[in-house]
């Protein structure tokens, strides 16, 4: 659902344990994710990664089993990337609880 | 895999390429700058060295005004209450490095960036090059009685609080790592202009943002400018420094970039 003033409908934030926060913000069309925005304050190299990571959940249907979205996530990564502070599997749980 | 691969790889971590004393480090002092400017220094100056155009450096910031600066990857919105803001003459800027957000007023923090060689931590885990990389500030701290710690992933920290956090961005060649510690701090006006959240307090053992920070002023009550000269020093005798200066054709850079890229408000709405 859409808001009112078209900012995302979903919104969720996850405290990586030891690790920093991952927030995501995202509109669904139908059961697919659109719209995605991913920040926080971790550490991703080089920066250009978090468009990869937004993009590889662009579309993504919320029914897709965890392990593969995870998957997703990381095969978007140039090769040389380095996340620090949080990982795919991070971004998953923060978009679980956006979606709860 | 080759039968020597497998022989390497049972030896420990080798040695970075090189050593702090490998290089003469400069230090670059200014007057106080805007926000901007010290946004715009920081990408120009690492790639400076990363060009291999500037000695490895080390730059100690002063502002001439209030500013929150937000992490490369925080979104303007959930980190910064422009009311709060405004209301307090606070300018927003968004930094190249990750990490989260800080609200400085002049006088109230001691920041300084290191631009090193990437081989000075080359083989490091990030982890590992955050510690190695302020290990001369922990030591400064030591011996003003302030027994500190780098606690992961990237904060220095005290019995009593959190005194500061670290920052970094791989740029080319070169390690921009920046710091900022809190000397004195209005924690009032703090929680008016950012946004705080429970979430990323939820592991920090305290559910104040107030309470996280115990600044380098009631930890020594000493002046900001001793620390800093202490600071100074010890960097000197361990690793050498000699004064230096921002070069003109850095400023000039660096003037062109707020223009077409730090000053914008696409960069600063990034992430919206």
């Amino acid at each position: 659902m859409q808001g009112p003033d078209r900012t995302p409908a979903r919104h969720g934030e996850y405290k990586v344990p030891g690790g920093k926060l991952v927030v995501i913000d995202l509109n669904l069309q139908g059961n697919l994710l659109s719209d995605v925005r991913i920040s926080g304050d971790f550490f991703l190299e080089p920066p250009e990664g978090l468009d990869d990571l937004n993009r590889a959940l662009e579309g993504v249907a919320i029914d897709t089993p965890d392990a593969q979205i995870i998957a997703r996530l990381n095969a978007a990564l140039r090769p040389e990337s380095e996340m620090f502070g949080f990982s795919a599997e991070a971004v998953v749980v923060v978009l679980r609880r956006a979606l709860a | 895999m080759t039968p020597s691969d497998s022989t390497l790889s049972d030896k420990p971590t080798p040695l970075p390429p090189t050593q702090w004393r490998d290089y003469q480090w400069e230090l670059l002092r200014t007057p106080a700058l805007d926000p901007l400017m010290h946004m715009a220094l920081d990408a120009v100056l690492a790639d400076e060295v990363a060009a291999g155009r500037r000695a490895p450096s080390i730059r100690l910031w002063e502002w001439t005004r209030a500013a929150v600066v937000i992490g490369r990857f925080q979104s303007l919105k959930n980190e910064v209450d422009p009311v709060g803001a405004q209301r307090h003459g606070v300018e927003v800027v968004r930094r190249v490095s990750g990490g989260g957000a800080m609200f400085v007023e002049p006088g109230n923090t001691i920041t300084y960036s290191v631009y090193a060689p990437g081989d000075l931590v080359r083989g490091m885990s990030f982890q590992d090059s955050y510690a190695f990389l302020d290990r001369w500030v922990i030591d400064a701290l030591g011996t003003l009685g302030i027994k500190a710690w780098y606690q992961p992933l990237n904060d220095i920290a005290t019995d009593t609080g959190k005194i500061g956090g670290a920052a970094q961005a791989r740029r080319g060649g070169a390690v921009l790592h920046h710091v900022t510690m809190a000397y004195d701090i209005d924690a009032d006006k703090m929680v008016e202009v950012l946004r705080i959240g429970k979430e990323k307090l939820s592991d920090k053992g305290t559910t104040s943002a107030k309470k996280r920070v115990d600044p380098l002023r009631s930890q020594t009550g000493l002046a900001r400018d001793v620390i800093i000269e202490h600071m100074m020093q010890t960097f000197r005798t361990q690793n050498g420094l000699v004064d230096a200066n921002v070069q003109a054709h850095e400023w000039a850079l660096a003037r062109q970039q707020i223009e077409q890229k730090y000053g914008t408000a696409q960069w600063l709405a990034l992430v919206p």
